[in-house]
């Protein structure tokens, strides 16, 4: 667990797997004696934020704390919008073109190759649908609702939709990603021939590996963060409607 | 795909993490929250939904004004006991002395029995039927295909698909054919020349 006086070295040397998340809120190395806290205010990231989500990632079993209600939900928007950003503009296409190339060199019959490629494009429009549909719904009524919670009077019409509406039913239809993925490792495991750029076949399936511990930690982080913290807002809200 | 949301009050450190790791691996199942302090554990229980509950023995009996409170709370809650349980006790009971195949299959029980959760890993195993009909899907063949093979109606077969499809949290057609090749359903000589759609 990391808090906002630790240095900000021995946090990332300790666990490397905060590495990833950096540039989602803009920090690079270079850290100097720099503290937690010190770090965070010198790239404008809220040092609660911050250490809620790294805690998130490095202890699945982390209980957010106190720190929950002290960072507004448009900095959370904000973040999972990077990490969208990160899946679609890095982490994806890294994959894909790794894939490809293992494919392309590989002494895979057509089947075996077509079977692959159709694979991963089916996983990746799944996927682009997937945060699409965050970034269009989920997003943008996150963001009015804390607007409107912060309304002397919330609009009505916005009130009525809340009746019937809860953030968490978005929580149960909630898709994991990394499902597929998993899949696919395996297969390469177990079903395919051996390729002969063992290289190249093990960094495949380390990003693969990578990807979907990420992901999890994703769904993890939106399913510990973010929907307890909206759902907080809804109930005060509801509430708030029925006093005089 | 659902998950079934559990949450632990359980005083022992020790018996709550180790509880952790074996639900942990159950897919299908997520940790909700982690108390130790029955104070805390009612705080959060009088304002939040609970889907699933596994309290320690001392929590229960320090926590029954929770109970009277919430009516329906106590039929999602599975109890921790030090001592052993009798198997015709309750099913809603472990005992610490318990192995884990037990304990495993009263969660299972638990969450089959409250709702159509299909936690992967147990209940999320294909029936025969959803297994041929994966591997119809893999070679190629249409809904329409599939009902004629298999004399069934398009409907049938759609709620079939559906089923599947919610169990593995796999849609498309490639993704149900690499689950189907990894796990012995078909092999990939088997194929089609054009493995999907």
């Amino acid at each position: 667990m990391i808090s906002r006086e630790m240095s900000m070295c021995q946090a990332v040397f300790e666990n490397m797997q905060l590495l990833p998340l950096l540039p989602r809120f803009q920090i690079r190395l270079g850290f100097g004696e720099m503290n937690v806290e010190e770090v965070c205010k010198a790239h404008q990231v809220n040092p609660d934020f911050f250490l809620e989500i790294a805690n998130a990632y490095l202890d699945e079993a982390y209980i957010p704390g106190e720190g929950l209600s002290r960072f507004s939900l448009g900095t959370v928007v904000d973040y999972l919008q990077g990490t969208h950003a990160y899946y679609l503009d890095i982490a994806l296409p890294n994959v894909e073109a790794r894939i490809s190339q293992l494919l392309a060199a590989s002494s895979l019959s057509d089947k075996e190759v077509a079977l692959v490629s159709a694979f991963f494009q089916d996983y990746k429009q799944e996927f682009l649908t997937h945060i699409s549909e965050e970034e269009q719904d989920i997003l943008p009524y996150i963001l009015e609702l804390e607007k409107q919670s912060a309304l002397e009077k919330p609009d009505p019409a916005f009130l009525q939709k809340l009746q019937v509406y809860s953030i968490r039913e978005f929580e149960q239809e909630h898709e994991r990603l990394e499902t597929s993925l998993e899949h696919l490792s395996r297969l390469i495991i177990k079903n395919l021939p051996p390729f002969e750029d063992v290289q190249l076949c093990q960094q495949v399936l380390h990003d693969l590996s990578d990807l979907v511990k990420d992901l999890s930690d994703h769904a993890h982080m939106e399913d510990k963060i973010l929907i307890p913290r909206v759902a907080e807002l809804e109930k005060a809200l509801l509430e708030s409607m029925h006093k005089p | 795909m659902r998950t079934a949301g559990f949450i632990l009050a359980i005083d022992s450190y020790l018996v709550r993490k180790g509880l952790v790791s074996i639900l942990t691996r159950i897919q299908g199942i997520r940790i909700v929250q982690e108390f130790s302090d029955s104070l805390i554990f009612q705080q959060y229980a009088q304002k939040q939904e609970i889907e699933f509950l596994i309290i320690s023995q001392s929590l229960f009996d320090r926590s029954s004004e929770l109970f009277v409170s919430r009516p329906g709370l106590l039929e999602k809650t599975i109890l921790l006991k030090e001592s052993p349980v009798s198997p015709d006790n309750t099913p809603n009971s472990i005992s610490l002395l318990e192995g884990k195949e037990q304990i495993v299959a009263k969660i299972r029980r638990i969450t089959e029995m409250h709702s159509n959760f299909h936690p992967r890993g147990f209940s999320s195993e294909l029936t025969q039927r959803e297994k041929t009909i994966v591997r119809q899907v893999s070679l190629g063949l249409t809904n329409k295909q599939i009902a004629e093979t298999l004399f069934l109606s398009t409907h049938t077969v759609t709620t079939h698909r559906k089923n599947i499809s919610s169990k593995l949290g796999i849609k498309s057609v490639s993704g149900l054919t690499v689950y189907a090749i990894v796990n012995n359903i078909i092999t990939i000589e088997e194929l089609s020349s054009k493995p999907s759609e």
